[in-house]
């Protein structure tokens, strides 16, 4: 065979010699891609058939060859694209449309000069050669380039040189010290950099003050934020939502899985350990709620009303995010282009068949719509999972059940171990607080009701009150019952009645924990001590009778009050009177009824006590373990790959690999897939510290170069790389949606820094100064302001699009929240004392909104602003109104003098660079 | 080469947007002035044909307008009224294979059902126009432009609950998740004629979020610029931070924008090849003229006292949807390409939901459209409009044959009406058709993405040469033209 294999990878086909008349490249390889290779290719291979090289055409399938040089009309590919009946025809019906007649003249001319192509045209070997599946190495680093200078000892510049060099690119000089400042600090927290802080970096521009600089940056609280937001675009953050109050999806509550991603990027807690939390907190740590927390990241697929759509996501989102791969679209058939089988989307899936939602109390809160702890757990660890033909859930394949797997791309260990739970997993009522809670509750219900008997009582002894004789009731039907011919003053008869019921619900309350803690702590069930449970448990059951013979007691003679109340009140109509009374019957009658069954239970002796909460099994299957512990094998290929991209592309403005959530054979190897090893690899081995590698790309000189230089320059390297794919500048890139709000209330000195707690509500952006991630952000659910400046979707967003829209402008120039922030940083001294003179207030203002000074020419303008708009507005009368009716949070100042500054304040928090980092 | 027109001289406004449309080389202006608007996005506006239409309004009736008591009347229901379906010589309609496009996914244990008791029509019907057109009593305004109006009454969707209303807009059933709304595709393809409004206006109460919400006006993939923008037909405050909080004044914020002109001009001079900086400055001068020229479309009192007598402005039943049909002419005539209106919002499944009381709820609903709309095509019509205006009547699904709840009609999605007018489009035509019961659509049969396709074939536009790449839209995403309607 005339192959040889390259270092890459790459089979090179040794080929007959290209004619001229056809041009395979531009013809004939695009229309086999596109048509034929999803089934004929690296990743499958019908009939044993490869077309996607010229030299696999003409070596022909399984059965032989399929295109016969020069001969057309003989050969079994032009039949088959060329065949009347639809079932001949290829591309299947089900596959594709049929070739045109433009795209049958190319391939007939193809065959008919030859089957030429180029002979050093390249494929995979197979599928499982792409670059993406295969292990990463850390690449050598060159060495250096001339001097030592300290930027080209910096690991990413090594590598980068050598690309600079050998693309004969001339990479732009440092950014200035301001821009550098502000770049990395809006990357790291997500807010600009405060005077003082500009001060305090011009003052010692080294090396070594930017390094202290960003691990002070990588330090702050507002680290975990910025960085949480990004890492709740990739991992599909969805506050719950629903039709009113019907929760349709993701889960209340879920903000504390939010808090769990700050907190733990904040603590510096290794990525692998995170996916392994997210997927499998249940089963690493069962009786540890913060951890508990980070599986919001599955409870957040939940979907009220198609379990298959919930289990689609969850196999989708963990594929795409984690590991960059499309799994989704083997769902219906085998994967087009990835050789990913549809047997290996269900396996996935049955990783996750036996995984439901639950909301665990907590402390404080017994209303779980209130406050509560959604997280996953496994629930039915024998459900089956099924192919569905076609995807189709009406057709699955009940015959062959599918065992949890993951694709067999990959030779890593995937094991699965159940997990043993802690009783306290299986029956969450064991936390001491829920009891001591429930039995205070119990107890102030005592207490009240207690209270109110006494002051009854009290009432009644003190005021000369006759107690009067119940009388008996009127009925029409039968003589009135002896029970009910009370001789008791019946409103503390009542009271005493409320009072027994709480009481014996306190008793039995009491008893049911104390059979059920019982039940559940001993090591074997009760099994091993049955008559002490036995004991405990006929204690909890006859508590639980009494209670009940009180409850229907109580409700009788409530009846018997409510329906003598009757007779005293006055009823709008002799209908109404007639209904309520026949209503008031048939409440006694019911009374007595429950009164008796009642009666009757108490003769029972049976067992059977309600639990004090809800018991879940006993074992986790341990499958999303074993995925996570797959996921996160350092010799996997994907995943540290997949999340240095994310991490480079938000740094940088511009990921290395271009398909953030698909790095299956449709990508291509990036042109820094060097970079992209030694990242992925120094990721790895440095424990998967998210920290160090973010240090590590902000203190590259890449990263602090400018983004603008002198236009030849400029001009020079674009000609070679327009596209800043070897990064010889930075990216000038537009603000997050959040960021520009977030740094509007820094700016005006409001921004409430408080950390985590409950989402708030999204219509209340506008006038609640905390930060932007802390916003309700669900289906429905999205503050407009954010919408409008490309906030993340809720369903999915791996990356952001960035949009100019004159609504943006609207938003930033009309708003409640600009006009107001700027009006505030003037108001409260953001920008000096009000008395200093307009051009240090200039100089000031472009320090606090757009962190630089200004040039003399933007001073000429600012200056002439603010002498026209004080004149300006010292003319009030004769100015008209915008007629706007919003209500501004804060007023402007009286002074002219001020609201003209407060105007220049706003003027620049619209200015682009406000928007921009360069 | 066509001067920018003074935008206050309506004449030579239109002769300038027909310029635009038409006389205008291969590639609309349009396209240019978006591909200016939005730095990341190039032009998409090759015409595909030649384009027949300019403008789209796209009324869309929330809830399921009962067909066969409007545009597909179905004598049939009455003869067989109270017997089970099962009982009448349609039976077949039981078992057909059509039954098997619903999709159910949102199992509701009350409504979605096929009902088997054949339920009368609860209002009578005549043939009108030339054309002959049978169209009920309901819609007695509309019926007298039943020359103008192309019925297709072989509709069918696969939705049997009001997710459907999403589906009508994005072509995809309500779980395979958001799409770009039919509005986005053609603002995305097209540009915009008018760069001071909007270029897909929103109005009405929009689909509540049980069935869709603001993704049935919304752009998904193709990014926030070709989002449909809600506007009010309140002068006051007609669109989203159109005007600053109480107090600033009109002066002050001139002179503000003044300076931000000039700040951003000079660092335009710092970052010669920043082209995002550019889009923004122009994004700003859009914003500050928007702001003027929203307002003034809602300045409705500006219509001649005849004009908003027509649309209904002087009765309280059709006041609310006339201003809105006006406003949409107002609109078109300036230039927008897509106003999507919404009728019969009551933050659910919508008004025109008539599980019971049909006879009461239909016509007194038909009482607040029929006036507004039929104004709306005689007023396009009288000023030369209609013909460049595609018109677009829709709803989700139709009504049963079989009574539910004694009084009412449950969803139907195996056949129902919609009908489009102007644009290009044949009028006093019924294209189409359901069986005798109005239970399956038999004839022509369409589903929703067709009339996406004949629309954008109308404005020059073919959705396969618009995909995004890494978008691939299915086949029924595309739909298919309905050329027998095409004048």
């Amino acid at each position: 065979m005339n192959r040889v294999l390259t270092a890459a990878g790459l089979w090179i086909a040794a080929a007959a010699p290209l004619r001229a008349e056809v041009d395979y490249q531009r013809d004939i390889r695009p229309l086999l891609a596109t048509k034929c290779v999803a089934c004929h290719g690296p990743a499958r291979q019908e009939a044993g058939l490869r077309l996607d090289a010229g030299r696999l055409v003409r070596r022909g399938s399984s059965q032989g060859a399929v295109a016969i040089p020069g001969d057309a009309e003989g050969s079994l590919l032009w039949r088959r694209v060329t065949a009347e009946a639809p079932e001949e025809r290829m591309p299947p019906v089900s596959e594709g449309e049929p070739l045109t007649p433009d795209e049958l003249a190319r391939l007939r001319e193809w065959i008919e000069s030859g089957l030429p192509s180029p002979a050093d045209e390249t494929f995979l070997p197979s599928a499982r050669d792409h670059w993406a599946y295969r292990p990463i190495h850390r690449p050598d680093l060159p060495p250096r380039q001339g001097d030592s200078a300290l930027a080209e000892e910096h690991p990413i510049d090594r590598l980068l040189s050598r690309h600079h060099h050998d693309q004969g690119l001339n990479p732009l000089p440092p950014a200035d010290p301001l821009t550098l400042l502000r770049r990395v600090t809006l990357d790291l927290i997500g807010l600009p950099p405060t005077p003082a802080e500009q001060e305090a970096f011009l003052s010692d521009p080294s090396p070594a003050a930017y390094e202290r600089l960003v691990d002070d940056l990588l330090a702050r609280p507002q680290f975990g934020e910025r960085w949480g937001r990004h890492w709740m675009d990739v991992w599909r953050y969805s506050d719950w939502d629903g039709y009113k109050e019907e929760l349709r999806g993701s889960q209340r509550h879920l903000w504390r899985w939010r808090d769990w991603i700050i907190e733990s990027l904040n603590a510096g807690k290794p990525y692998d350990r995170m996916i392994v939390e997210m997927l499998a907190g249940d089963e690493i740590a069962p009786d540890d709620p913060d951890t508990l927390r980070a599986t919001g990241f599955l409870a957040r697929n939940y979907h009220n009303r198609n379990r298959n759509i919930w289990l689609d996501a969850a196999v989708e989102h963990t594929a795409k995010g984690f590991l960059g791969l499309t799994l989704n679209c083997a769902r219906c058939h085998d994967h087009k282009y990835d050789p990913l089988s549809q047997t290996d989307y269900y396996a996935f899936r049955a990783i996750f068949e036996p995984h439901q939602v639950r909301t665990d109390r907590l402390p404080g809160q017994p209303d779980l719509r209130q406050d509560g702890l959604p997280r996953v757990y496994d629930a039915d660890l024998e459900a089956p999972t099924y192919l569905y033909r076609r995807g189709d859930e009406k057709q699955p394949d009940k015959e062959h059940p599918i065992p949890p797997g993951v694709p067999s791309l990959f030779d890593l260990p995937f094991e699965i171990q159940p997990v043993a739970l802690p009783p306290i997993a299986r029956f969450p009522a064991l936390a001491e607080f829920m009891e001591q809670e429930d039995l205070a509750a119990a107890e102030a219900r005592v207490r009240q009701r207690r209270d109110e008997w006494r002051a009854l009582q009290e009432q009644f002894a003190s005021a000369s009150l006759q107690a009067i004789p119940v009388q008996p009731i009127p009925r029409a039907d039968r003589p009135p019952s002896p029970a009910l011919a009370l001789r008791v003053i019946p409103e503390l008869e009542l009271a005493a009645r409320r009072l027994r019921v709480e009481e014996w619900a306190l008793e039995a309350l009491r008893l049911r924990w104390r059979a059920d803690r019982f039940r559940y702590t001993h090591p074997e069930q009760p099994d091993s001590a049955p008559e002490e449970f036995a004991r405990l448990a006929a204690a909890a059951a006859a508590a639980e009778r009494a209670q009940a013979l009180a409850v229907a007691e109580r409700d009788l003679l409530a009846a018997v009050l409510k329906y003598r109340g009757l007779f005293q009140t006055h009823q709008e109509t002799p209908a109404r009177r007639t209904e309520a009374i026949q209503q008031g019957l048939r409440e006694i009658t019911q009374a007595e009824a429950d009164l008796s069954k009642a009666r009757e239970g108490m003769q029972r002796s049976d067992s059977t006590y309600t639990p004090v909460g809800a018991s879940y099994p006993a074992t986790s299957s341990g499958r999303r373990l074993a995925l996570a512990r797959w996921i996160v094998d350092p010799r996997h290929p994907l995943t540290a790959r997949v999340a240095v991209n994310q991490v480079w592309m938000r740094h940088f403005g511009r990921p290395l690999v271009v398909n953030v959530d698909d790095f299956g054979p449709r990508t291509p190897a990036p042109p820094l897939v060097d970079l992209l090893d030694w990242l992925a690899a120094e990721f790895i081995d440095s424990g998967w510290d998210l920290k160090h590698l973010h240090r590590l790309i902000v203190t590259s000189a890449a990263y602090r170069r400018a983004s603008t230089g002198e236009p030849d320059w400029l001009a020079r390297n674009a000609e070679i790389d327009s596209e800043n794919r070897y990064c010889w500048r930075a990216e000038a890139r537009r603000l997050e949606a959040e960021v520009i709000r977030d740094s509007l209330l820094a700016i005006g000195g409001r921004l409430d820094r408080t950390l985590g707690g409950p989402d708030l509500s999204f219509t209340q952006g506008e006038v609640i100064p905390r930060r932007s991630l802390y916003f309700q952000h669900a289906y429905e659910k999205q503050m407009t302001w954010l919408v409008l400046f490309d906030a993340a979707s809720p369903t999915e967003c791996y990356r952001r699009s960035v949009s100019i829209v004159p609504q943006q402008a609207l938003a930033l120039s009309n708003s409640n929240l600009g006009r107001s922030m700027a009006r505030a940083c003037v108001q409260s001294g953001g920008v000096g004392a009000a008395d200093g003179d307009d051009r240090s207030f200039i100089e000031a203002s472009f320090r606090r909104v757009l962190c630089r000074p200004p040039e003399d020419r933007e001073v000429e303008a600012c200056l002439a602003f603010l002498a026209r708009q004080q004149r300006l507005l010292a003319d009030g009368p004769s100015l008209h109104p915008s007629g706007g009716t919003v209500k501004a949070t804060i007023s402007a100042s009286s002074d002219p003098a001020l609201r003209a500054r407060e105007d220049l304040i706003h003027v620049l928090m619209n200015h682009n660079d406000f928007v921009t980092v360069r | 080469m066509p001067q920018r027109p003074d935008p206050g001289d309506a004449a030579s406004r239109r002769a300038f947007l027909k310029d635009l449309g038409f006389g205008f080389g291969s590639i609309p202006l349009a396209a240019l002035l978006a591909r200016e608007l939005s730095a990341a996005s190039g032009p998409r506006g090759l015409p595909a044909a030649l384009p027949r239409a300019k403008s789209v309004i796209w009324l869309f009736m929330i809830g399921g307008v009962s067909h066969v008591e409007s545009f597909d009347p179905k004598p049939a229901l009455n003869e067989y009224a109270g017997k089970k379906i099962a009982e009448t010589p349609y039976r077949d309609a039981l078992t057909s294979p059509y039954l098997a496009n619903e999709r159910v996914v949102a199992f509701d244990p009350n409504n979605g059902f096929i009902r088997q008791e054949v339920f009368p029509l609860q209002v009578g019907y005549r043939r009108h126009g030339e054309s002959g057109l049978e169209i009920s009593d309901w819609w007695p305004h509309l019926a007298a432009r039943a020359d103008d109006l192309c019925l297709i009454r072989s509709m069918w969707t696969e939705d049997s609950n009001h997710g459907a209303q999403l589906q009508f807009h994005t072509g995809r059933h309500r779980v395979d998740g958001f799409f770009p709304s039919i509005g986005s595709w053609v603002v995305y393809g097209l540009g915009t004629l008018n760069e001071n409004l909007p270029q897909f206006v929103v109005m009405g109460t929009p689909v509540a979020d049980c069935c869709g919400g603001q993704e049935t006006h919304r752009a998904n993939y193709l990014g926030p610029q070709y989002d449909g923008v809600p506007l009010s037909v309140n002068p006051q405050s007609p669109l989203a931070y159109a005007a600053p909080p109480e107090g600033v004044y009109r002066e002050e914020q001139a002179s503000e924008f003044e300076l931000l002109r000039q700040l951003n001009a000079l660092a335009a001079e710092r970052y010669p090849d920043d082209e995002a900086l550019r889009a923004r400055m122009r994004s700003y001068e859009l914003a500050f003229r928007m702001q003027t020229a929203v307002p003034d479309v809602v300045r409705l009192e500006e219509e001649t006292p005849a004009t908003q007598q027509m649309y209904g402005l002087d009765q309280p039943e059709t006041r609310e949807f006339g201003r809105q049909m006006l406003t949409a002419r107002r609109l078109v005539e300036r230039g927008v390409r897509f106003v999507q209106v919404y009728h019969g919002s009551n933050g659910g499944a919508g008004s025109w939901d008539a599980h019971s009381k049909l006879k009461a709820g239909h016509s007194k609903l038909c009482r607040q459209v029929d006036q507004p709309i039929a104004a709306l095509l005689g007023d396009l019509k009288q000023r030369g409009l209609l013909d460049e205006t595609l018109v677009v009547w829709a709803t989700e699904f139709g009504r049963t044959p079989g009574s539910q709840n004694g009084d009412g009609r449950d969803h139907h999605p195996y056949g129902f009406t919609v009908w489009m007018a102007g644009g290009g489009i044949r009028g006093g035509m019924a294209h189409g058709a359901t069986d005798e019961l109005g239970f399956h659509a038999v004839e022509h049969r369409h589903y929703v993405t067709d009339i996406h396709a004949t629309l954008l074939h109308q404005l020059g536009l073919d959705s396969r040469q618009l995909e995004v790449p890494g978008r691939k839209r299915l086949e029924k995403e595309h739909g298919q033209v309905i050329r027998e309607v095409l004048a």
